[in-house]
This record gives structure tokens, sequence and C-alpha cells, in this order.
């Protein structure tokens, strides 16, 4: 890996533009423990540290600024409705689209048989319409989700 | 079939047409059999029979070997997950750090009640999942054994970033015994360890139906997956909507816990993934550069060749009068 490292230096000074770092989380909701947040207040004193004296005095009262910010924030999050979970619901579109229609039908059927009394399962029947209905909501899925 | 008939039909055409050729070529070759006029039909018998013996020892070996066994039903082999369009798993995208960062919290508040992720040290979260003070601080929430001091007891200390992370039990037969017999398996590789990686953890965590289809068998103590191969798990459902609270405020419904947990899950089993792609892309830029190189190295090293100009110039006119 050496060679890599150094081509990678060598990039990395030759480059105009700078490598980016990953911040800190700037906010502590409520879930995070006490240990944490002195965490985070420690990694942004160092960050100031590193600053001039002129800076660090100004970006001291931007920080307090923000921490004032925070607890409205808090409340909004408690005032969230009730989550449905979009898989299901997708997935509930898809099997009654025209689509998995055959599959459906099919797991039906099944299901009506055993109620009748075949000594048959319907797992296959399952599977399809399950394979179907997945197949179908995976790309919307994913356009939903983070 | 086919082989014999052609055969047959061949020797017997050429047989008819020039006999006295044949003759004489077999009594060169066979040194001069006794009978001649029976030949031809212990010829036929001889490689009707040899024809027969190798068919049906083939077909023999396909009776024994040929067919293959399907002993599996659907419901054994599972229900095979679909295809999700992961973002990580792009030819050169790289994992989405704050999916593991929620990920991690959904392992840490959910699934460590019962999985161990035994070879991640705290060390490899930090600058992937959390910045080092907040790994140090989780460290330290647990306790770990000291060598042995100046009496020889082994004391406890706060732990470090260089442990590993704390398994839920002593070892697997506790882990039996707390959980009905089965064993909750390590989740360190565990996205390397089962066929359809992501996407069968993914499917596995969200695919519980809400009852198990008409018939289907369940036993006692298990629950109905159709992911599952024999789509009965020993471990219920456990991601439910809301069950943790994002601190990036994202909806914690089920499938995005499960995406998120599945996607620290990949990253447990493949730390190096980012750095992997990063080298790879390194090695195909370097690649073409010296590529490029040698094409112009190489069209600069024959230009002379190519570029010369071979002039023939014909000889003159009287001189070739010498010729006549």
């Amino acid at each position: 890996m050496g060679i890599w490292d150094t081509i990678t230096d060598l990039v990395d000074a030759a480059t105009p533009w700078s490598t980016v770092e990953a911040e800190a989380p700037s906010s502590n909701p409520a879930g995070a423990g006490p240990a944490s947040e002195s965490a985070s207040e420690v990694a942004t004193e160092t960050v100031d540290d590193s600053k001039s004296t002129e800076e660090s005095s100004d970006e001291s009262e931007s920080k307090e600024e923000d921490t004032e910010d925070e607890p409205e924030e808090e409340e909004e999050e408690e005032e969230e409705e009730e989550l449905k979970d979009p898989k299901e619901t997708l997935e509930e579109e898809c099997r009654n689209s025209k689509q998995c229609a055959p599959a459906k039908h099919h797991f039906e059927e099944c299901v009506e048989r055993v109620e009748n009394g075949s000594k048959e399962d319907c797992v296959e029947e399952f599977f399809h319409l399950t394979h179907c209905a997945t197949q179908c909501a995976a790309p919307k899925l994913w356009s939903i989700l983070k | 079939m086919l082989a014999r008939s052609c055969l047959r039909s061949t020797r017997a055409f050429a047989g008819a047409r020039n006999g006295a050729i044949n003759v004489s070529k077999r009594a060169a070759s066979s040194s001069s059999g006794p009978n001649p006029e029976a030949s031809p039909l212990r010829l036929n018998l001889a490689a009707a029979a040899s024809t027969a013996v190798a068919a049906g020892s083939i077909a023999w070996y396909y009776h024994l070997y040929g067919p293959t066994a399907h002993a599996m039903t659907p419901a054994e082999e599972g229900l095979h997950p679909t295809q999700y369009p992961w973002v990580h798993e792009q030819f050169l995208k790289t994992f989405d750090h704050q999916a593991l960062r929620r990920g991690f919290q959904v392992y840490r508040e959910v699934c460590a009640a019962c999985h161990s992720l035994s070879r991640v040290p705290y060390r490899t979260l930090v600058g992937t999942i959390m910045t080092v003070d907040e790994a140090k601080a989780l460290a330290e929430e647990n306790e770990y054994d000291t060598e042995p001091n100046d009496q020889g007891e082994i004391e406890k200390r706060p732990g470090k970033l260089s442990d590993y992370m704390p398994a839920p039990y002593k070892n697997d037969e506790a882990a039996r015994a707390a959980n009905n017999g089965a064993l909750p398996p390590d989740l360190s590789l565990i996205t390397k360890a089962r066929h359809g990686g992501v996407n069968y953890i993914f499917s596995l965590l969200t695919g519980y139906p809400e009852e198990p289809p008409a018939g289907a068998q369940v036993g006692a103590g298990l629950n109905f997956n159709p992911y599952f191969p024999g789509t009965g798990i020993a471990m219920a459902r456990v991601l439910y909507d809301d069950l943790v609270e994002y601190e990036d405020e994202t909806p914690a419904t089920t499938s995005q816990m499960a995406k998120d947990v599945t996607e620290f899950l990949n990253w447990a089993a493949e730390p190096e993934m980012d750095d992997r792609k990063r080298t790879g892309l390194k090695v195909l830029v370097v690649t073409s550069v010296l590529f490029a190189i040698t094409v112009y190295v190489k069209r600069y090293k024959w230009a002379w060749l190519k570029s010369r100009k071979i002039a023939y110039d014909p000889p003159k006119a009287e001189n070739t009068q010498h010729r006549l």
C-alpha cells in the first residue's frame, strides 16, 4: 500500500481542492447520552483552537446562538404523526396491480382450496406472489428511503 | 443407433460397389483368414455388440449419475430475495456513512441484545461512523479484563478503542439456552456468509408476513419467514416502526431501519470496500496513463521506420538492352 499512499499524497498536494473531512454531528438530540455530548463539545473546541484567536471569539458567539436554536427543533420532533412503513403500502399496491394479478389469483385459489379441506400448503403460491410484489416495489421503495 | 446404422450402411455400400478391392485389402491386413465368406456377418455382429455395450454403458451411467436429485421443495429452499438497487453496490459508490451511523444505532439498540459483533473493534468506528471521542466514550461503557496485576488477579478496566465489541452471551451454549435452543449468529461477516447478502438480510428483516400462508406448517417456537430456508425461523420479527429514534430525524420506519442496519452490517463485513474501490480507480487511472505512454513511446520509436520512403529508381533504358 506504500506506493498508493505516496501517490495519494502527491495527488492531494497537487490538486487545488482540499479533501473533505467528516464533521462531528452538530446537534445532540435527546437520544444521545451525556458522554457523547461532552465528546462533541471537546471536538468543537479543538476545531476552534486551530483557528486564529480573533475568529475563535466570533465562532464561540455563533456557537452559542446555535445551542439556543436546538431546543426549538426538539419540540418540533414530538409533533410527528404515526409512521406507516412505505414498504408495506408499496407492496400492497403491487400485489393488487395488474402485474401480479396471475400470482395473486393462484394464491387466492389455493387459499380457497385449503379452506375447503385440501391438505396442501400455499407456500409456493405465496412465494410467487411475494416475489412479484417485492420485485415491483423495490425501485419505488429505494426512491423513498434515505 | 444412428452411429450403428451408419457404420453398417457404409460397410455394405462399400462392399457392394468394389468388393474385389475390399477383399484384397482385408486379406492384406488380417493375415489371410481361413474362410472369407463368413467374415461380414461376424464383423457385423461384433460391431453391433460393441455398439450395444457402448450405448448401454452410457445409459447405465446416466441412470446412476445423470439426473440431479431435487429433494428440496421451494419452502425448504426459501424465497430468493429481490435484488434491491443498493447505492453502495455500484461500481464507484461508497457506503452512505450517515446510513452507517443510523445502522449502528439500530444494531446497538435492537440487534445487540442477542447478536454479537465480535470481529469489529471500536477503533474501526472512528472516522467511518463516529468521532474519536464518541467511540472512546462508547468503549468506556463496557468493562474488559486487565492483564494480571502483582497478585496475579485479573481486574476489570473500562474499554479502550482497541477492544472488540462485547458479546451479549458468554458462549454459544449460553446463547442457545437463552434463545430456546437457537443460536443467534455473529453478525460481523453475516452479509458475506449468506446467499443473497444484503438483499437477503434486508428481505429477512422486513419479510415477516402478518400471518403465514394457508396450510403452512410452523413449528413450535418458530416464526414464518419466507426468505429463511425452511421458512421456520426462531428469530421473531424485531423491527417495528418507530422502534428507534434517529438522531438525524430520519423517520424510523421498519424498512428504513432494516436498510440502515443492513448497510451497516455490510460495512462490518467488508470495511475495506471504500478504499478498495478507490484503489481500483487508481489502478485504472495509472494503467491508462501507462498505456498512453506506451503508445506514445512506440510511435516515437517507430517514427523513423514508419515515415521512411523507399524509392525505386528504375534502371536506364540502354542497360536493359543487354538481355536481348
